[in-house]
């Protein structure tokens, strides 16, 4: 076990008390609680932890947050491995097993970096330019090619072993950041009695309190932090969510947040979520976000061994790590100055600091205090080193160059603030020429910025702003507001900067996007090239469509545009953002919809019946239905469907229909309204009876069919097809609601209340008598054909009788209120006993339905009309309806339109495919000779050979001719006749046994 | 999005379906003509701006509704039952 | 109605799907759940213009009136629940005499037999309000859904009916109304969600 060569003795927010061993590339290493896996390793001297993208450069850890471009490892083993994360915000934890990611065969000694030494060809527009012909190498040679070179993390390849939660929030004020502006706006806000939710991306609150040396009210930061902390917990109505991101701004005040449930355990505990995503409805927003630091261009500005400043300060003191022995700063303001003088103060030693800016009698004084050479008005031109950094060549204010040795070069370029959010809606930044960075410029409504997510840097412009924008956040949802309390006095501050966007002259390479591998060479190439507007820049050369969506590089990469076109930077273009605001876990977005729950699933009231027989299910929309009931020895699925076919024209089946939508509809106008909605006449229908009807859109196309009865004067309950019954309902309500809302009608769905079955064949009348209670006259002249009855079954239970049939059977539709589902099956089976009574599912009502020519949802495809099934003789002429006008449109009612009829093979051992197109004998299979196509075929146990449904062109006037059935997907090439759509019992004698 | 039902109460926008124009009429009776169901059923606007539209309630309470709705900035501005707009109706 | 002459055997919506018992984290429950079965339910919509006469006639018998906001009225045998404009689902506690009712209201209002149509949940327990939010997309919090009011809404793409009743022992008491045929789906997501907290599961009726 390593001894944490980098650890300071005392000082940082870790709790040396707990100790974590972890491992890295298999390397063991130990770290504390309180630290992240980028302090740890710093800690145990490991400075090269991953390759980079293109080049496979070797790449250290720039910064200590979100923003990180370069310290990419590949988290944990197995099922759970998860690529791409970011060392520097990965909360450390015992076990921890992490990855370096992108280097062959190892992290030290990769192959791939000779990508480094063939680099010319690999500058922006690469692929664009190389990657052009022949098209066939792409799959073959180009992409594996790139794909090995370059790239990022391995995804696990095996199911996520953890569930995902999605979640609901509402609150008053939603405050986006826990640093001092956050915490004092969720303060303000909380105090008032608001509804307040506080998010962090980190696992600690306090934001740059934990990484700077600062005094609130003359004492320690870390004092009023924890005052602070302790008084929002003590807030019923303020909540508290750490390691929880705020990735996203939408309409209306919802924010998207990921709250990284258990990723800082091993793996989840029992009963707890990974990650739970959530939805927050906020009245209003404070984004107290804080700000990134900005590198600078230069040659080897990737050396492991570089460093933002300001994360130099996060290692020392919260972490209690410095990363080097011996630092030089590169530093183009004040605030970089901050950490030279934090690493003197735990005894680390500054060699040099190079300040971009002229001399001062001050800074120099400074210097000396810190026993840092100083050189004003100078540059690091270059940093040298492989896996570590050895040392910067620096230029100084005269122009000469010379050597310095180090191991950390902590650069500081002044910060950028985090105003990703404000831009999620269309907002624009505006630049802002004193503080030499974008700001919020329109910012959504119901969002305010605070702090330095404002470009209000200072700390005591944070407290001031948190303050007031969370007693305004209060007031405006009409909170009492308590009278603010004195902002408290902070240490003096200052931001003085001038900003160096790259430094030129150095030998190598030197990088705006560490992540994409883009180099200040990309981007003039891309100004030569003409790719100079900042949307064809990113395409161009890639810069800022990484993971890290161009934190670190976006400023620059526009800097430097701007410099060599001429322009100013606000002239160049803005950096807007999309969300997620950091990479969001897919999984976290499923929650629990996934596998088995990825959408609900219907079950009839029969289904646990139709599981203890057996059946085998298939969807039918959101349904399960049973599709066949196979028994032992049967080996495959025909041999079932021909078994029960043939049972249910030969004696009796039954079949669940329970999943038909229902829906009743009562009114003084509801026969009216039927009227209106099918294309056929309903005022006529007696009391006691069922009528087919077919509606059409408002197109002319069918939308759905189904039976429907009357039960009454003013008393209908209709039924549709399984998959479009809310559909139908949608478009009933909207006829009553839109269309017609002075007629007198009352709808609601009866789906669910009545398990429905069909009973069917010679036997089910015989079948029927055994549950129906014995006062009801079921014979052929008590029932009649489309009789529509209440009944009683089982000794007084309420029940609903149909004598409809898609079967071409004698047949019925009894339905029972559900409760009675399962026993009504049972009861059954019992009943129909002695006539080999079988449960017979959707493929056996399918071959039954197709061997008498009823259309269904093969048919019913959106592309139909009443006339080209058939049914045109069904339109009524005396009324209007919905549809009407359309299908009689002339392209609608040509004669050579395809229409509805049967088809059989000539040679009655082939198979027929659904799907297949028609085509005259000996004319080609093209588009010109297509005559249309078969929407339906099933194996017909009662003809021995397959029979289809379709549409052809001229339909029922060339029965008996002859075409091929031609499938090219599945190879089919079938000569077919057309015949009547009825095969079996044309003239309907079974139906009205 | 969140569309605010003026029986239900602010809802997300998941619990709606979305028709589109809401104040087409639609020619009504034998006498109606083709043409002038055409356009009915064909016909819209696509404005880049206030849009009156029709949405279903359907994980709610099964109005339909109409809404009006910036489409550039989806500001909605009002939302009515669209079963009371014409005169004579009752909700 | 013959009731007593049934000789089928009813399987309420829960049967196969939920049992009494212990979900998730042991413990003291987070989350009661009650299973309810057994209760009566139909639909009840007013004739245009009839909201009020059948307002009269529901407290004329039960002596709650129909509420015109999506609010529940309950007495101790009934509740009448705001399901639409003009539609309420009136609900009794048992089925006992529920035939006959619905018979007598036929002539104020279509009414629709619903009784097998839904599974009902009643939940309380203190962190009740934590599992619905996974689920649920509307403001729960006790000041923004007062005892009394319900919503139609979805959870996990089911749609969902729910209403809070006055407070119970355990704090704040919810019910919801899942469609029969989703019920299984909509307890895997109420078993996933509220495991966490632990959840005693029992079944009750009305």
């Amino acid at each position: 076990m390593s001894t944490q060569p980098f650890r300071l003795a005392a000082g940082g927010l870790i709790d040396r008390g707990r100790a974590l061993d972890f491992s890295f590339d298999g390397t063991s290493y130990r770290g504390y609680a309180g630290d992240t896996l980028a302090s740890a390793l710093l800690a145990n001297g490991v400075r090269l932890v991953g390759r980079s993208f293109k080049y496979h450069r070797p790449r250290g850890i720039l910064s200590a947050g979100p923003e990180e471009p370069n310290a990419l490892v590949e988290l944990r083993s197995g099922a759970r491995r998860e690529p791409n994360t970011r060392a520097t915000v990965v909360e450390l934890f015992a076990g921890l097993d992490a990855a370096s990611q992108n280097r062959w065969p190892s992290l030290a000694f990769d192959l791939l970096s000779i990508n480094g030494l063939v680099s010319p060809a690999l500058v922006a527009g690469f692929y664009y330019k190389t990657f052009m012909w022949p098209a066939s190498f792409w799959e073959k040679l180009y992409e594996p090619l790139i794909r090995r070179a370059a790239g990022l993390g391995r995804a696990a390849g095996t199911e996520d072993p953890d569930h995902y939660e999605k979640a609901f929030a509402f609150c008053d004020l939603l405050v986006i950041g826990g640093g001092p502006a956050g915490l004092a706006a969720a303060l303000a806000a909380g105090r008032s009695g608001a509804r307040v939710i506080l998010c962090d991306e980190d696992f600690r609150l306090g934001g740059r309190l934990l990484a700077d040396k600062r005094e609130i009210g003359g004492k320690p930061a870390t004092e009023w932090l924890a005052a602070t902390l302790a008084e929002l917990e003590s807030l019923p109505e303020v909540r508290i969510m750490p390691r929880t991101t705020v990735f996203g701004l939408y309409d209306h005040g919802i924010y998207g947040a990921v709250e990284r449930v258990a990723d800082h355990l091993p793996q989840p505990p029992a009963h707890l979520p990974r990650q739970r995503s959530w939805r927050i409805h906020a009245r209003r927003a404070i984004l107290a976000a804080g700000a990134l630091e900005r590198p600078i261009v230069f040659a080897g500005n990737d050396r492991p061994g570089v460093m933002l400043a300001g994360a130099v300060r996060a290692y020392v003191n919260r972490h209690g790590v410095l990363p080097g022995r011996e630092t030089v700063l590169f530093t183009a303001g004040d605030d970089g100055w901050t950490t030279a003088r934090d690493i003197a103060a735990v005894g680390g030693k500054v060699a040099a600091i190079i300040d971009s800016r002229s001399a001062d009698p001050a800074r120099k004084a400074l210097a000396d205090k810190l026993g840092a050479r100083l050189f004003a008005g100078g540059a690091v031109l270059g940093a040298r080193g492989g896996r570590q950094l050895g040392g910067v060549t620096i230029r100084d204010a005269s122009g000469a160059v010379s050597e310095l040795s180090c191991d950390l070069l902590a650069v500081s370029n002044g910060w950028n603030p985090t105003l990703h959010l404000t831009s999620h809606q269309n907002g624009k930044p505006a630049w802002d020429e004193d503080l030499q960075c974008f700001v919020p410029g329109t910012v959504p409504a119901g969002l305010a910025v605070a702090g330095s997510a404002a470009g209000r840097f200072t700390l005591a412009q944070a407290l001031e702003d948190g303050a007031r924008l969370g007693s305004e956040a209060a007031a405006e949802v009409g909170v009492a507001a308590k009278p603010a309390e004195a902002v408290p006095v902070t240490d003096p501050e200052t931001n003085g900067l001038s900003p160096v966007w790259r430094v030129t002259g150095g030998k190598g390479k030197a990088f705006v996007d560490y992540q994409n591998d883009v180099t200040d060479k990309d981007v003039e190439l891309a100004a030569r090239e003409g790719f100079r507007p900042v949307e064809h820049l990113k395409r161009y050369t890639t810069l800022g469509m990484a993971t890290d969506q161009g934190k670190t590089s976006n400023l620059a990469g526009l800097a430097i545009m701007a410099e060599q076109t001429g322009r100013t930077i606000p002239q160049t273009g803005t950096t807007t953002f999309r969300p997620p605001y950091t990479p969001v876990a897919i999984g976290a977005l499923a929650g629990h919809h996934r596998g088995k729950d990825f959408r609900p699933v219907r079950l009839a009231p029969t289904h646990d019946w139709s599981k203890e027989q057996g059946a085998v299910f298939v969807e039918a929309g959101q349904w399960l239905r049973a599709q066949y009931y196979p028994r032992p020895g049967e080996s495959d699925w025909l041999t079932t469907v021909n078994r029960e076919v043939k049972a249910v024209r030969a004696g009796v089946g039954i079949c669940d229909v329970s999943t038909l939508g229902k829906i009743d509809i009562q009114g003084a106008d509801a026969a009216e309204f039927l009227e209106r909605v099918y294309i056929n006449g309903w005022k006529a229908l007696p009391v006691g009876k069922a009528r087919y009807g077919l509606m059409l859109r408002e197109d002319g196309f069918v939308m759905d069919d189904g039976t429907t009865s009357r039960l009454g004067d003013s008393h209908f309950l209709m039924t549709t097809t399984t998959a479009n019954a809310g559909k139908v309902m949608q478009h009933l309500e909207f006829c009553h609601q839109v269309l017609w809302p002075e007629l007198d009608i009352r709808m609601v769905s009866v789906s669910e209340q009545w398990a429905q079955v069909a009973i069917a064949g010679p036997k089910a009348r015989e079948t029927l008598r055994g549950v129906v209670d014995p006062e009801h006259d079921l014979s052929n002249e008590g029932f009649p054909y489309l009789a529509a009855r209440p009944v009683t079954v089982g000794g007084g239970i309420p029940a609903r009788l149909f004598r409809i049939s898609f079967s071409g059977e004698l047949a019925y539709e009894l339905a029972v209120p559900a409760d009675y589902g399962d026993a009504m099956m049972r009861a059954l089976m019992q009943a129909g006993a002695p006539f080999g009574i079988t449960p017979y599912g959707t493929e056996a009502l399918g071959v039954m339905r197709i061997e008498k020519g009823h259309v269904a949802g093969n048919e019913l495809n959106g592309q139909t009309t009443a006339r080209d099934l058939g049914l045109g003789r069904m339109m009524s002429a005396k009324k209007d309806f919905v549809g009407r006008l359309m299908a009689g449109r002339q392209a609608l009612v040509e004669q050579d339109r395809p229409s509805f009829v049967g088809f059989k093979p000539v040679d009655p051992g082939q198979r027929l495919r659904a799907g297949a197109h028609f085509i005259g004998i000996g004319k080609a299979a093209v588009m010109e000779n297509d005559e249309g196509y078969m929407t339906s075929v099933a194996y017909s146990p009662h003809l021995s050979h397959w029979m289809g449904l379709g549409l052809i062109k001229g339909g029922a006037a060339r029965i008996g001719e002859r075409v091929r059935a031609y499938d090219p997907v599945r190879n089919g090439d079938v000569v077919v006749e057309i015949c009547s759509p009825v095969f079996v019992d044309p003239e309907g004698a079974r139906l009205h046994g | 999005m969140r569309i605010t039902c003026p029986h239900c109460g602010a809802r997300d926008a998941q619990e709606f379906s979305y028709l589109g124009a809401a104040d087409l009429q639609r020619p009504e009776g034998m006498a109606a003509s083709e043409a002038a169901m055409a356009t009915y059923v064909y016909q819209r606007d696509n404005p880049a701006g206030v849009h009156r539209e029709l949405w279903y309630h359907a994980a709610g309470c099964h109005a339909w509704l109409v809404v009006t709705r910036d489409t550039r900035s989806h500001e909605i501005t009002a939302v009515e039952v669209a079963k009371v707009r014409k005169a004579g109706a009752t909700a | 109605m013959a009731e007593t002459a049934r000789s089928w055997a009813a399987r309420g919506a829960w049967a196969g799907i939920a049992q009494a018992g212990q979900l998730g984290a042991t413990g003291p429950a987070g989350v009661t759940a009650t299973l309810l079965d057994g209760f009566g339910l139909a639909t009840l919509i007013a004739a245009p213009g009839g909201a009020a006469a059948l307002s009269q006639a529901i407290v004329a018998r039960l002596g709650i009136a129909l509420p015109a906001m999506p609010k529940i009225a309950s007495s101790a045998s009934h509740d009448v629940i705001w399901s639409g404009p003009d539609q309420w689902l009136l609900r009794a506690t048992t089925r006992e005499g529920f035939g006959s009712l619905l018979e007598a209201l036929s002539a104020q209002a279509a009414v629709s037999d619903q009784s097998d149509a839904r599974a009902a949940l009643r939940l309380s327990g203190p962190r009740v309000r934590d599992v619905l939010a996974k689920g649920v997309m509307l403001d729960l919090h006790p000041a923004a859904f007062a005892v009394g009011d319900t919503g139609l809404t979805s959870i996990a793409h089911i749609g969902v009916h729910l209403w809070r009743l006055a407070d119970g022992p355990d704090g704040s008491v919810f019910e919801i109304m899942v469609a029969r045929s989703m019920v299984g789906s909509f307890w895997s997501w109420f078993a996933a969600s509220a495991a966490e907290f632990g959840c005693r599961v029992s079944t009750g009726r009305g």
